[in-house]
């Protein structure tokens, strides 16, 4: 198959994604404890903003965010993920955040449309 | 991947990510490999990792080409706390989908997450 020189498509920029989870989680749970009747709204907005962020990059990519919010108990937490895919233009960017009663651990998948 | 000149744009019915044979596949393993364990710190990393692939390698070798996948593994201690999961996904909805399971036993909860996404 002929490579055709792209200029602007790179592979996906994890560090920008990166950023831009950051600045959402912060907006939305900055400075708020942990509440179980609050939580559903909290991953709800979390996730929609980082897929609307991420969208208005414009970039040829699906999307797929997933945000996990748990409470401190002292237990632990691991998260691993496995992926099929074409690694020279896809990419994935995992963030994790945490105040001083919760964590939140936010997943970005990217996955480039051809 | 090498993308090969088929120039389908959307799958026949049957080669579609059926996502209740892949929560099937998740299930097995899942089942298989966690019940009766316990949390231990240094283990679990480990243990996650090799779930997912795992699982990433059996819904492969289920007969879904052309699809791109992500697999994705929490495992975490119950300790009474409190946990939310939720997940937002821009894509076709025509063609591509996602699975899940829960795993839970009285020392650890297991969450699986599996996405398709189909490459044109």
């Amino acid at each position: 198959m002929e490579e055709y020189p792209n200029g602007n498509e790179g592979s996906f920029n994890s560090e920008e994604a990166d950023g831009v989870v950051k600045e959402c989680i912060e907006a939305v749970v900055g400075g708020d404890d942990y509440s179980a009747n609050q939580v559903n709204k909290w991953t709800a907005s979390i996730v929609e903003r980082c897929l609307t962020q991420l969208v208005k990059q414009g970039k040829p990519y699906k999307y797929i965010v997933t945000c996990a919010v748990m409470q401190k108990t002292g237990a632990g937490l691991h998260t691993a993920n496995s992926c099929y895919w074409d690694t020279a233009v896809d990419g994935s960017c995992t963030v994790r955040w945490e105040n001083r009663t919760m964590y939140c651990v936010v997943s970005v998948f990217a996955v480039a449309i051809p | 991947m090498e993308g090969s000149d088929t120039y389908l744009i959307r799958p026949n019915h049957q080669y579609k990510f059926k996502p209740a044979i892949v929560k099937e596949c998740i299930r097995e393993i899942v089942r298989e490999r966690l019940s009766g364990m316990l949390y231990d710190p240094e283990e679990v990393p480990e243990l996650s990792r090799s779930l997912a692939d795992g699982i990433k390698d059996k819904v492969k070798n289920a007969g879904f080409d052309r699809y791109k996948l992500v697999v994705q593994v929490v495992i975490g201690e119950q300790r009474g706390q409190g946990i939310k999961m939720s997940s937002r996904c821009l894509w076709d909805a025509d063609t591509d989908n996602y699975a899940e399971d829960v795993f839970m036993n009285d020392s650890l909860f297991c969450v699986v997450a599996v996405f398709g996404s189909y490459y044109y």
